[in-house]
């Protein structure tokens, strides 16, 4: 199998913007032979999707090919017009996309959404193509497929969702399939199941496949060949061993640093080269706890249930001392961000009982403990920090004003001073203090959300998913500034998240929880080593690890 | 959904009975002895007294309020002060070509409008795109009445391709009765027609932006399929929204366009009304328009829940 299927020649992509031309994509130059799965790896703003789009055919409106050519079958489909361009479009080359839910028409039965596909290119009945359709529903393994032809995508999961996507793409039977982020935002387990489909699939049907991903971690797993992408270009292609044995390019070595793997350390995720930069981060021991010492916070047989619902959280108990972090995983609807709002007083408890430093606190209503003492000692940061900062506020604005609302403070040089020492506690340029959230990166707004949240000096910071937006870069470092903060603050952290690496290196304990309920708890490292239950050891064995090479790859 | 839309009526009918009440009370809000007001400047006391007497205005007011909802309620709507005719016969005879005049103009305003905004949609920032918006603009800042005269003198007058004014039943023929409503209803839709391209234009735009069009188009979709069948439908619930309140609307500009183009709809009746101080025809024309309304909006609602499965009630 050496036949050359697409080659990209030195491609440039350009958008207009309000402030000119910008170039994506700058020289990219790339081969994929036919049934090969290449990774094209990359953080965001690398360009990684826009030469997926370029090939594709789907740039905006904005973008534009500049130079290059991007040679399908030795066809330049950068030149297609009209017939010749739908011919390919879903054709010959298909695309499924991030956010799968988004993909598919809301309003359109999933059904007929594959039966669009195949009557755009098959000159077939309807009958025959809801047909086809049914049978390509029983491909990406759905269950009960008959009943699925008329859900619609809101009544499925993301998971479902992708799979549809998948039967859409593979309906005409493609020679080369490109997959922008499939299984990002998805749970780490439907994660395994949506990539090893995609897998099996091409691999059944000969399908070449673009495995477009900011993980490396699962490139590794499903690719014989990586290329990484920098800011528009490609600055190393090499087998999964190689790049992570023995990277050449600087960035790759980064990249390679930050990705979390089973045995990384905090320390470990930048290179050596830039720790020394940041010669700040000593890891000094956290001082023990005398025993007896009360827990800082304890949650007795706190449960919720949303109207009518099952229970969203049920029977759920734990303690957490001063300064310890606390891992909280499990799937998307396991109950995992609904408890950590509880123990934030944004939402009610149904029943059970939050003690906070020795006060019952669960009793408070959450509308109401704005005005209790114990919110500055309780704060959170949440997920996307492009979403959790008001548009209109400033950076500084930003961290202000909790320090008004709920230390007092009343503006003037002494305001400035507080907010001036959290920038620099989490390492953002005082000069950015100005600038709105859209003149930040997302690194920088992450620093905006936890300078925000740290500002009144709280004990327990509680976090959801704080790092799920950013690249692994960014992530990183806020991971080593997150660990920094609690060392030296004496920071209770409660950390949610779905990224299991992370919250083994990141915390003492962990907590997994499944449908509401404490699964397993325990140590976070013997927990991951020697999970007691079925549940855990299936979570743990979804993670792509760097380490056991292609499975895939390997078996071809 | 049955059990919706019965949910949907009964919920209409408090509203109903207060603007039923806004109704029988406007007699009562305008200033003066109703009887009075109802006679005229040149009744005599004895004039007076006799159509208290009729209408029953010497009883106290909710006694009377009950009674008229009664006789309402039973499709008598009362008898008109000056005609003596029952209200029920005098708006059955002008509903004919007020109807008529508001189905072309709707059927007219959609046929034209949502092509327009889609196109303006698909083509955004393009000549074509700027020309529909110069006309939208155009379309908003016109009157009725000028829109009316300025049609009537060029079409009617000078090219003499249609009827200056008039109405002609549809039972005498499809053209001629079509023929007499063309510059009505142009006059009339001119501001729908560009109220609902631009809400068609926006609402497309973001369509357009969702990562499902992407999706369409990488299926490899032609042009009009992407518009019509993935983009166009999931613009419908703000179109429709808007359509609907356009048709509310419409009754209002319905009375402008009647007395210009000399149709004897319910809008002329209105006003023929209100300058006879006729108050039972009043009445019966306000509680029919909001009848209408109401209905209006349960259709709209019903709407929603065809066009898009996640909408459940």
């Amino acid at each position: 199998m050496s036949e050359e299927l697409l080659r990209i020649d030195d491609l440039h992509v350009a958008f207009s913007t309000r402030r000119g031309m910008v170039e994506a994509v700058r020289g990219v130059t790339l081969t994929v032979e036919a049934g090969e799965m290449l990774g094209l790896v990359g953080e965001s703003g690398s360009g990684k999707s826009v030469t997926g789009f370029a090939t594709a055919r789907l740039l905006d409106a904005a973008g534009r090919v500049t130079a290059g050519k991007i040679l399908f079958r030795g066809q330049d489909v950068t030149k297609l017009r009209g017939d010749d361009l739908r011919q390919l479009q879903g054709a010959a080359m298909s695309m499924i996309f991030q956010n799968p839910r988004a993909a598919l028409n809301p309003i359109r039965a999933i059904g007929l959404q594959i039966a669009d596909a195949i009557l755009t290119h098959k000159r077939i009945s309807k009958d025959a193509a809801r047909a086809e359709a049914l049978e390509l529903l029983r491909a990406v393994q759905i269950r009960d497929p008959e009943a699925r032809m008329n859900a619609y995508p809101h009544e499925l999961s993301g998971g479902m969702c992708q799979r549809v996507m998948i039967a859409i793409a593979i309906s005409c039977n493609p020679a080369l399939l490109i997959a922008d982020e499939p299984t990002t935002g998805l749970d780490v387990t439907t994660q395994k199941v949506v990539m090893d489909l995609v897998a099996e699939i091409a691999a059944a049907r000969g399908m070449a496949t673009i495995l477009i991903t900011h993980d490396l971690g699962l490139a590794a797993r499903y690719c014989r060949r990586i290329a990484v992408m920098e800011r528009g270009r490609i600055v190393e292609e090499a087998s999964p061993r190689t790049l992570f044995g023995a990277p050449q390019h600087a960035y790759t070595r980064r990249l390679v640093a930050a990705s979390p793997t089973a045995t990384s350390q905090i320390e470990d995720l930048v290179t050596e080269e830039e720790r020394e930069r940041h010669a700040a981060v000593v890891s000094k021991p956290r001082q023990e706890l005398a025993h007896g010492t009360p827990p800082l916070l304890e949650v007795r047989k706190l449960a919720k249930r949303f109207d009518e619902g099952a229970a969203a959280v049920a029977d759920f108990s734990m303690t957490m001392a001063g300064g310890e972090s606390v891992g909280l995983v499990g799937e998307s609807g396991s109950g995992k961000s609904t408890t950590s709002r509880m123990i934030c007083r944004l939402i009610d408890p149904s029943e059970g009982e939050i003690v906070f430093d020795g006060q019952s606190i669960g009793h408070v209503a959450s509308r109401d403990f704005h005005r209790s003492r114990f919110r500055k000692d309780i704060q959170m940061v949440f997920q996307d920090p492009n979403e959790s900062l008001n548009p209109r506020f400033t950076a500084f604005d930003c961290i202000a004003h909790p320090l008004m609302r709920l230390d007092g403070m009343r503006g003037g040089d002494a305001l400035r001073k507080r907010v001036e020492d959290c920038a620099e506690r989490v390492g953002l340029p005082l000069d950015l203090l100005p600038r709105f959230p859209h003149q930040l990166s997302g690194g920088q707004k992450a620093r905006v959300g936890i300078a925000r949240a740290i500002a009144c000096r709280p004990r327990l910071l509680v976090l959801d998913e704080p790092t799920a937006a950013l690249d692994v870069s960014v992530q990183a470092v806020v991971l080593q500034l997150l660990d920094r903060l609690r060392r030296e603050n004496d920071i209770a952290l409660l950390f949610v998240s779905h990224d299991l690496n992370v919250v083994r290196m990141l915390c003492d304990r962990t907590i997994v929880l499944r449908n509401g309920g404490i699964v397993e708890q325990g140590e976070s490292r013997a927990l991951f080593d020697n999970p007691k239950t079925d549940y855990t050891r299936k979570l743990v064995e979804a993670i792509p690890h760097i380490e056991t090479g292609p499975v895939l790859a390997a078996a071809l | 959904m049955l059990s919706y839309i019965l949910r949907r009526i009964a919920s209409t009918l408090p509203v109903m009975a207060i603007v039923a009440l806004f109704v029988f009370s406007l007699l009562y809000i305008a200033p003066g002895d109703p009887a009075v007001v109802i006679a005229g400047d040149q009744a005599s006391p004895e004039d007076v007294e006799r159509i208290r007497q009729s209408l029953g205005l010497d009883r106290p007011f909710l006694i009377q309020f009950g009674s008229w909802v009664w006789r309402i309620l039973h499709g008598d709507l009362g008898t008109s002060i000056f005609t003596n005719l029952p209200v029920s016969t005098m708006i059955g005879q002008r509903l004919g070509p007020t109807l008529s005049l508001m189905m072309v103009t709707l059927l007219l305003t959609i046929v034209v409008a949502v092509p327009l905004g889609v196109l303006a949609a698909w083509k955004a920032g393009s000549l074509i795109d700027r020309a529909i918006m110069a006309f939208a603009v155009f379309g908003f800042s016109l009157p009725v009445f000028v829109v009316g005269y300025v049609l009537a003198y060029v079409f009617a007058l000078e090219l003499e391709w249609l009827p200056v004014q008039g109405y002609t039943p549809l039972a005498q023929g499809f053209w001629p009765w079509l023929q007499n409503l063309i510059l009505p209803a142009i006059a009339l839709g001119c501001v729908y027609i560009a109220l609902i391209a631009r809400i068609t234009r926006a609402t497309m735009l973001e369509v357009l932006q969702q990562d499902y069009i992407r999706t369409a188009r990488a299926k490899g979709l032609g042009q009009g399929g992407i518009l019509f069948v993935h983009a166009l439908k999931n613009a419908a619930v703000p179109i429709v929204t808007v359509i609907g309140i356009g048709i509310a609307l419409l009754i209002g500009g319905a009375v402008v366009t009647e007395s210009v183009f000399a149709i004897p709809g319910l809008g002329r009746l209105t006003i023929d009304a209100i300058l006879r101080r006729d108050y039972p025809v009043i009445q019966g024309i306000v509680l029919l328009f909001s009848f209408v309304y109401v209905l209006v909006n349960l259709m709209i609602d019903v709407t929603y829940t065809l066009v898009d499965p996640r909408i459940r009630y």
